[in-house]
């Protein structure tokens, strides 16, 4: 997973969002129903987005160990730009 | 059912492999019958039937288990000892698959078992000055973050795009948090810290 093309954003804000909530989990799964020894661990966040209209929604989702260290790293690009700007 | 018929490597390979894809893969669609006839055409059916079984199973649980290779040397052992277990050579030859596909089996498993949606890309951009017709203010500058996300077996992906000001409070500049929109006064401390 890695930045691939220009987001097809512009500033409308009916096509973006506003990030209100960041909330991440670090998990352990450990076992289930089709596998009896998982034992792997995860991340799971919850964001919190509010559109234009001020409806907030919840979005989760969950990164291996590898996924979150590219998603932070992108981060930390993206963090490191926005100082220069 | 004799032994000798299910003898031979490569068919036994094979049948590994259409049992992973069924099983763990998600690419059910080899059928017993399409099975029976392209690795194992001298078998008779009802004779396949149960040893398709067997092999499923045996797979199944050293996939479960996870097993290491001193785990699997001793589990492969117990079965070729059993009543109706495996030969030695086949013993061998599913030693030599577990080995070589492990990885990929452990991940599907990973994969099977979230349930929520994954990450499965990030794009960014930043815009040094962004105005929207909804909202007087001018943010600058601002981060735009599209992120794909699905669930696993699931064809498509949700895009959602997030954007995120560039919080103005004097020598305290964060990533995230803040909304700023005329429409909908609300305006809170950053409550996480910054990535």
């Amino acid at each position: 997973m890695e930045a691939t093309s220009e987001p097809l954003l512009d500033a409308k804000s009916e096509v973006t969002n506003q990030l209100v909530d960041f909330q991440w989990k670090l998990g352990m799964a450990v076992s289930s129903d089709t596998c009896r020894s998982l034992k792997y661990p995860y991340v799971a966040v919850m964001l919190k987005v509010a559109d234009h209209s001020g409806q907030v929604k919840t979005k989760c989702f969950e990164m291996t160990i590898p996924q979150f260290q590219n998603f932070y790293r992108q981060f930390k690009e993206i963090a490191a730009v926005i100082e220069t700007v | 059912m004799a032994a000798g018929e299910f003898e031979g490597g490569k068919p036994l390979n094979g049948l590994l492999n259409a049992l992973a894809q069924e099983t763990f893969h998600g690419h059910p669609g080899i059928t017993e019958e399409l099975l029976r006839s392209q690795l194992y055409p001298e078998v008779l059916p009802e004779e396949f039937r149960p040893f398709l079984a067997k092999m499923r199973g045996i797979l199944k649980s050293i996939a479960s288990a996870d097993m290491d290779f001193n785990q699997l040397e001793a589990y492969l052992t117990a079965q070729t000892k059993k009543q109706g277990g495996i030969t030695s050579d086949q013993a061998a030859v599913i030693s030599k698959f577990w080995k070589s596909h492990k990885t990929k089996i452990r991940e599907s498993l990973m994969n099977q078992s979230r349930w929520n949606s994954g990450l499965r890309g990030l794009s960014w951009r930043v815009d040094g000055k962004s105005q929207s017709r909804h909202s007087a203010q001018i943010h600058m500058p601002v981060a735009i973050i599209e992120l794909e996300l699905g669930k696993y077996g699931q064809a498509g992906v949700q895009w959602h795009n997030l954007g995120s000001p560039q919080p103005p409070p004097p020598g305290f500049r964060q990533f995230s948090c803040l909304s700023l929109l005329s429409s909908w006064d609300y305006r809170r401390a950053p409550p996480c810290p910054g990535i």
